[in-house]
Parts: structure tokens; sequence; C-alpha cells
């Protein structure tokens, strides 16, 4: 018998936007009960997404027609590779929510746990439906359910100064939001479709136009602002970093990617309708990529603070997946789109771990921490595989994404990107060989460093598995480049087959 | 009615767009910021519906009497989420508002940056 899995595409959206409403009601008496079931609505969640992944991978992408109202008019639901991203989503949220039971305790108040965990399956259930969705107004919808529940939980944890970096977030955050909904609006009106695959059919027939640019500009704008680029990016840092750590980590791996698969749909409508020479506008990509390397690693080489250091490594992460982009070279795009699930997977070991280490310290600079690897071994070990994988250095799983993009450089014949991916790879290699000598070669100033005990087993376990896919997915690379191969053939007209 | 060569109702969307993108900017007040993003989205919202407008449409709602050609509905279900959206953004943001002021005791940004 086979399992029409096609049905369970709406259910992998719903299902954790429903859990997040029940939230409340379920835990109204005993507020932890708040985190077991969010835990296993994730978990339900990710095996349901597995399933699809499973199914896309033996069948190709597929639809699903919400209420039975077929593509256009109704809302379509489509499952391509790039939508496969929800399965790697998923699966964080449930490794990152055992994490957050014991770290909490000391975070907030635990009335407030129930908000929290509906918050954070919002957050998800909001990726979720953005990565699956078809149509462009429902491609909005999902934004802002993903932005609400990332301004609140940006705020979640403290007071004063966490809900003023949350409010700065959100006004920057609202802007593109409104650009993106502008877009929309103007791609409706020159088409009369919100469902992407006709607006790219109609958009080819009505040819080039003003009204064309000006939209793909508010979008690329938009999703620029969310992805946190270089000129761009000044929301980012403060509200990443005074989150709880938990948070950080699903904002810095995750919602940031956002603005990246949103730019991904965008390449599928333009390059489908073939309307707009997107040549100048990918080289502005490609420079401001390389620019947000650099000048992430730049700002965080002078950050004391190690979750600050962690959000400004976010905007150099951004800048290669970026710059993957805009060289547009099968190689370079391939790794760009695997460079998505990879850094996800490595910000949330580093941030884990930094929380972790917070949680048992409550010191979190770098010249408070000296020495700490000794008392918090694994927990240290943890971040430092997340240091190396995030350097760029094989076997982990840094390395592949940005040997990919490098090779896209040399393939897009732009060698000299290439060099400035490896030079900006050094550039962050120094200030993570700074964490790691402060760690592990100096000696502990501070006696609650020296005495902490390592992180219990609810928290460790989460950060040491993690650690440890970095180093697997290090070795067995190859499976999730060749996984996307086909969609991103697909997406650029002059490589493809 | 044309002006600089676009119609009068886009030209009032873009007015307006820039009133409020000018409030969010330059005001030091938080309050006054927030009302700038509800300009903005109003404007936005008032692009979209003037998108739904056809010359002579009736109401698209089927009773007698009714004959196409009909406005077009799509746009006031948009603008009708869109508030929806814009309402839920107002009251996350003055829920953050309350919470800055009865931390710090002021709403002013230039005092804020003061603050250690």
């Amino acid at each position: 018998m086979t399992v029409p899995w096609v049905e369970a595409l709406p259910w992998t959206v719903v299902l954790p936007l429903v859990g997040a409403a029940l939230t409340p009601a379920v835990a109204a008496r005993r507020p932890r009960v708040a985190g077991y079931w969010a835990w296993g609505v994730l978990l339900v969640t990710t095996a349901l997404a597995s399933g699809l992944v499973v199914e896309l991978a033996l069948r190709g992408p597929f639809s699903y027609a919400l209420g039975g109202w077929a593509a256009p008019y109704g809302i379509e639901l489509r499952f391509d590779h790039f939508s496969a991203w929800v399965l790697p989503l998923a699966a964080l949220f449930v490794v990152i929510v055992p994490f957050s039971w014991r770290y909490l305790d000391h975070v907030m108040p635990a009335g407030r746990l129930p908000a929290f965990y509906a918050l954070l399956l919002l957050n998800c259930g909001g990726m979720i439906g953005f990565c699956v969705t078809g149509d462009l107004f429902n491609l909005f919808v999902f934004t802002e359910v993903v932005a609400l529940s990332s301004y609140a939980l940006v705020a979640v944890g403290g007071r004063g100064l966490a809900a003023y970096a949350a409010l700065k977030y959100l006004f920057i955050g609202a802007v593109s939001s409104l650009l993106m909904l502008f877009a929309v609006a103007q791609l409706f009106v020159m088409t009369g479709s919100l469902n992407m695959a006709d607006v790219a059919a109609r958009l080819a027939e009505l040819g080039p136009g003003v009204p064309v640019m000006v939209a793909f500009a508010a979008l690329a704008v938009s999703f620029m602002v969310k992805a946190a680029m270089f000129p761009v990016h000044v929301w980012l840092p403060d509200a990443h970093a005074i989150a709880p750590s938990p948070v950080s980590a699903v904002l810095s791996g995750m919602v940031v990617k956002i603005g990246i698969v949103g730019m991904l749909r965008v390449y599928q409508i333009y390059y489908g309708a073939g309307v707009l020479e997107l040549g100048p506008f990918n080289q502005a990509l490609v420079w401001l990529g390389a620019i947000s390397i650099v000048m992430g690693a730049f700002f965080a080489v002078f950050q004391d603070d190690i979750k600050l250091m962690l959000a400004y490594s976010t905007i150099s992460n951004i800048g290669y997946i970026v710059l993957g982009l805009g060289l547009a070279s099968p190689y370079a795009v391939i790794g760009a789109s695997v460079h998505v699930f990879n850094h996800a997977l490595i910000k949330a070991t580093l941030f884990l771990a930094a929380g972790a280490i917070i949680h048992q310290t409550g010191y979190r600079t770098l010249s408070d921490l000296r020495g700490v690897a000794r008392s918090m071994p694994q927990t240290a070990a943890a971040m430092a595989v997340g240091a190396v994988s995030i350097v760029g250095l094989p076997p982990t799983a840094g390395f592949v994404c940005k040997w990919f993009i490098a090779l896209g450089a040399f393939e897009a014949n732009q060698a000299p990107f290439g060099f400035a991916l490896v030079f900006g790879a050094l550039f962050i290699f120094i200030y993570y060989i700074r964490m790691v000598n402060a760690f592990y070669f100096q000696q502990p100033v501070h006696a609650a460093v020296a005495e902490a005990r390592d992180v219990p087993l609810s928290m460790r376990g989460p950060i040491v598995l993690l650690a440890t896919l970095c180093l697997i997915l290090g070795v067995l690379g190859g499976i999730p480049l060749s996984f996307v191969e086909p969609a991103v053939l697909d997406l650029l007209p002059a490589w493809g087959p | 009615m044309l002006l600089f060569g676009l119609d009068l109702d886009y030209v009032a969307v873009i007015v307006l767009f820039c009133v409020g993108l000018y409030m969010l900017v330059a005001k030091s007040n938080l309050l006054k910021k927030l009302l700038g993003l509800n300009v903005m989205e109003t404007a936005v919202f008032a692009f979209i519906v003037t998108a739904g407008m056809i010359e002579g449409g009736d109401p698209p709602i089927m009773v007698e009497g009714t004959s196409a050609p009909f406005a077009s509905p799509i746009p006031h279900a948009m603008v009708l989420t869109g508030i929806v959206v814009a309402v839920s953004v107002t009251a996350v943001a003055l829920a953050l508002i309350v919470q800055i002021h009865a931390h710090f005791g002021t709403i002013e940004v230039d005092e804020l940056k003061e603050l250690p």
C-alpha cells in the first residue's frame, strides 16, 4: 500500500501552528508540560517532513491544492527541492527544544514557558509554510508569522534592553515586509495572479518593463533585509545576542534563511519568466556578499562577548550564501543552497554550546571565560568542532559548501571572488582561534569558571549530537549536494541541461 | 488624471509612503516611529485597494440584478489579511514600547542611546 504523502503536505504546516495555539491550554495547569508538548508536536512534524522528502526523492516535486481549489485560483502548496529544507529545519527544532527545557529555568519565570513554546512552534510552522507555499500572498503571510514570532522571541527572555533590541528588529523587519507586500501587489496588478508559476508564465507574456523591475527590486531588498546582508544588517547583532541562546540558534540558523529561500523563489519566478536581465543584479549580489563576509568577520574580531561574536559571524556566512547565489554558476548555487542548511547546523551547535557555557558560569565574554574547557570539556569540545566547521576546514560540514562556492567562482570566471572567499575564511579563522585559545590554553580568572560543572544530559546531549553531525556531514557532504543539484540546474537557464 | 506620468492615486500612495518612511527614520519618539510605520502600511493597503477598482464594476456579490464587469474581490481579501497582520505588528510593538518605558523611563531614542 502506498501512503498518499501529498496529503501530509498541509499537515506539516498546520500541525505546528495548531500546536502553538493549543500550547497555553495544554500547559494551563503545569507550565513545564509546554516543553514536552512542543517537542512531541515537532517530532510528528519532522516525521511528516521526512516522509515528504522521501516522496520528493522518489517521485520528484509535487503540489497540493488547498481546499480543493486548483491553482492558479486556489492556494497551491508546492514541495520541490528547495522546500526540502523543511526537514532539517524541523529536525533542528527537535534538537533545540530539549536543550531549552533546563536552560530556560534561569531565563524566565515558569509562567512564561507556555508562551515561549507557543512562539517557538509558531516560528517553526511559519517557516515550514514559507518554504512549501506556491502562492505569493501566502508567502507574505508566512513571512509575517515568522517575523512576528521572532520579534516576540527576542524580547521574551529579558526586559528593557531585550525589548529595545526587539523593537529595532521589528521596525526594520516591518518595513521589509511592507516592501514585500508592495511587490506582491505590484505583481498581482500586472498579472492578475498570485500563484508563483502562473505569475512567471504571465510575466513572460507581458515582457520587460519598469514595473517588472520595480517589483523585483522591492522583493530583493526585502529579502536582503530579512537575510541581514551587509548594508542592512544593523538589526541582527543586538537581537541575536540578547535573545535566550536556543532562540539565538533559531534566529541565526534558520530565520535569516527566510531571506535566502525567498530569494531562491524570486529567482524561480524571474529566471522562469526571463523578462529581466539579472546579470547586473547578480554582480551586485556577488559584491555585497563579498563585503558581508569581510565586514562580518571584521566586526566579529573586535567582539569580546561570545554571543555577539557568533551573531556577526552569521553576517559573514550569509555573505557566503549570497555570494554563491550571485555567482549563478551551478557549483556556486549548489554550495550556497546547501550552506543554508549546514550553516544552520553549525550555528545551532555554536549558540547552544555558548548558551550552555553562559548558563553554567554566568559569564559571557572571552576574557571572563578563559580556561572554561577544563571544567566543561564536552561543551568546549563541541564549540571547538563548531568553530573548525564554520571556518570551513575539512573534514567538517562547513568545508564542502565553501569549497563548492569557491569552485563556482572559478567556474563563473570570477576567480578574484574565489580568493576573496578564502581570504574571508582566514579572517574568520582568526577570531575563532582566539576563542579556542581562550577556552583551552589560558588560566581561568574566575572561580565560577574553574569550578563550573558540565551541563546536565538534556542540554549536553543536543550539543554533542549537533557537533557530531557537523563532523558526519563533513564526510557525507556529497549527499545534500547531489540532492539539490537537479533543482539548481532547473533554476539556472544558461547552465541547464 | 495623470501627474508626473503616473495615475493620481499612485502619486498619493508614493507620497503617503514617503511621509511614513520619514517619520519612521527621523522621529526620535518610538510611538511616533510606530505611527510612521502605520502610515506606510496604509499607503501599501491603498495601493492594493486601487488595484481592485474596475470602471463601472459591480460588487462581486451574486444577487439579482448584478452583472459583469465585477470589481476584483482578491485585493479586498489581501488588504483584510494585511490589516490583520498590521494590527498584530502594532500590538507587539506597543507591548515592547510599554516594556521599554517601564524599564528605562523614556521612549526617546536619543535618550535611550545614552543609557549604558
